[in-house]
């Protein structure tokens, strides 16, 4: 059994909580004991938080990282902010000291230091890894297949971008995603535009709600032409921008798409047979019904 | 071509007028960007790659290659006070597609954090502060959400600052270093009352 420390952030818990549950019951399924981060924190936004001050973004996402030094255990998370936030941090402080010294100086008042003794993965990583789950492994784990179904895949942002800075490779038309997608049973579909931004990002949904969602019209425009049942992806923040973003769309721009939209861990909770009860699907702003009724 | 926000009048007088006057011009306000971004705008040579990969392009006046060329020509005043700069969705589209290896992403985050220090920031962003500070999350839980998690067999509140309060005091050390919530709190409050 691998061990993480499950780094939550704040819209998993506190807006989409099946994505959460499902997260701990699949990865044991799969072999990965997701353990509680005490005292973590919002990771915090990169965006709000980073755009203000990247001093204080350093130092608040160290103060998670250094719960996690503590515990002696990787991070794993199921968010791209987070992703960000915890994974590019830990990277940066590792990597210039003069950075991580002024961190310490402030993470002194409250007795942590920033050792850099750990590393942070997204559990999509850890999931597609041969080495640590792999897709067979993901495959033997369904019990429901989600044969008959569309399933388009949005990879959001700051997984794998910057690629410079990440390991993931190319950024144009990743498809390893699509792969796990393909192991639940389901067919994975592509469409214009794959890696468009949801729109959420650096502040611009609570800056300009009307231009966020304009962003997020186009990728739903897309997926229609593409004639995906089901958008799947791996970032919270992305989903309550596709999911309550459509709710929005229909306000502001009168137009009705009725897309569900599940986190990863969602779709693979349902196919390893969970019930759409055990995932909450129901505080989804957008009925997955439609979905479920191809699925089960 | 709508603009999503009204530009401030000074800037709109500047922008009709497109000479450059030396006197506007910041060297070390290139310097500046550069040291935090630790990126290379001054390498910029206005190909467009990164306009035409932006999100927020095509649906505002936001035009990332424009910021590069203020990055790169110090023209600190146009840069800080055009509210484009608050229309970055972070996607990092352009600084993987970026021939000459810049992060224009980083640049504009720079910027940002320029202009924050001169009170230029909008509110919602010190509101996401102000939330943090209090509760330890920029979006915390609520009522129909710890019902929801009860159900599921969750604790009712998450493992985080909000099952363990006690951790928010050490978060609030560290807003409070940089003497952030007062100034949160103090924008907010002379622009809403």
């Amino acid at each position: 059994m691998h061990e993480y420390a499950f780094f939550l952030g704040c819209i998993a818990p506190n807006r989409y909580p099946g994505a959460e549950s499902a997260s701990y019951k699949t990865a044991e399924k799969l072999g990965i004991k997701l353990l509680d981060l005490e005292g973590a924190s919002c990771c915090p936004a990169p965006g709000a938080f980073g755009s203000i001050d990247l001093n204080i973004w350093y130092a608040m996402a160290a103060r998670n990282l250094v719960l996690a030094e503590q515990m002696k255990k990787d991070i794993a998370l199921i968010c791209n902010g987070c992703y960000k936030s915890i994974w590019e941090v830990n990277h940066k402080l590792k990597k210039h000291k003069e950075l991580r010294e002024g961190v310490n100086e402030v993470l002194k008042e409250i007795d942590m230091e920033f050792k850099g003794t750990i590393d942070v993965w997204h559990l999509a990583e850890l999931f597609y890894d041969p080495n640590i789950v792999g897709l067979d492994k993901i495959r033997d784990s369904v019990k429901v297949p989600l044969t008959g179904t569309r399933i388009a895949v949005h990879y959001g942002c700051h997984l794998m971008k910057p690629k410079k800075e990440r390991h993931f490779g190319s950024t144009e038309q990743p498809w390893w995603i699509e792969e796990m997608v393909a192991a639940l049973g389901a067919e994975p579909v592509d469409y214009r535009n794959k890696m468009l931004c949801c729109g959420a990002g650096g502040g611009v949904r609570g800056y300009d709600l009307v231009h966020s969602i304009d962003i997020t019209n186009e990728k739903m425009i897309n997926l229609k032409e593409a004639k995906a049942d089901a958008l799947t992806e791996v970032c919270p923040f992305c989903q309550l921008q596709f999911d309550r973003g459509q709710i929005e769309i229909e306000e502001k721009f009168g137009v009705h798409w009725g897309l569900p939209v599940l986190h990863y861990c969602e779709l693979l909770g349902l196919a390893q047979g969970m019930s759409p009860q055990e995932l909450a699907l129901d505080l989804h702003a957008v009925s997955c019904e439609p979905f479920l009724q191809k699925v089960l | 071509m709508a603009r999503t926000k009204g530009y401030p009048e000074a800037l709109e007088k500047k922008l009709a007028d497109t000479r450059l006057y030396e006197d506007e011009r910041h060297p070390e306000f290139t310097r500046t960007v550069e040291k935090i971004s630790m990126s290379i705008p001054h390498m910029c040579y206005q190909c467009g790659t990164c306009t035409a990969s932006c999100p927020s392009a095509p649906r505002s006046s936001y035009r990332i290659r424009k910021f590069m060329r203020r990055a790169l020509l110090g023209l600190e005043e146009e840069a800080l006070t055009d509210p484009d700069l608050w229309l970055c969705t972070t996607c990092y589209s352009c600084t993987d597609r970026c021939p000459r290896d810049i992060a224009p992403t980083d640049v504009i985050m720079a910027m940002r954090n320029l202009a924050a220090q001169r009170d230029i920031v909008p509110v919602n962003f010190l509101k996401t502060v102000q939330a943090i500070y209090s509760t330890g999350h920029g979006v915390p839980n609520n009522d129909v959400n710890r019902a929801a998690r009860k159900k599921l067999g969750l604790p009712a509140d998450p493992p985080t600052t909000h099952g363990f309060p006690k951790y928010v005091k050490g978060i609030q050390s560290i807003i409070d270093h940089f003497g952030l919530k007062a100034r949160a709190d103090r924008i907010v409050k002379e622009r809403e009352g």
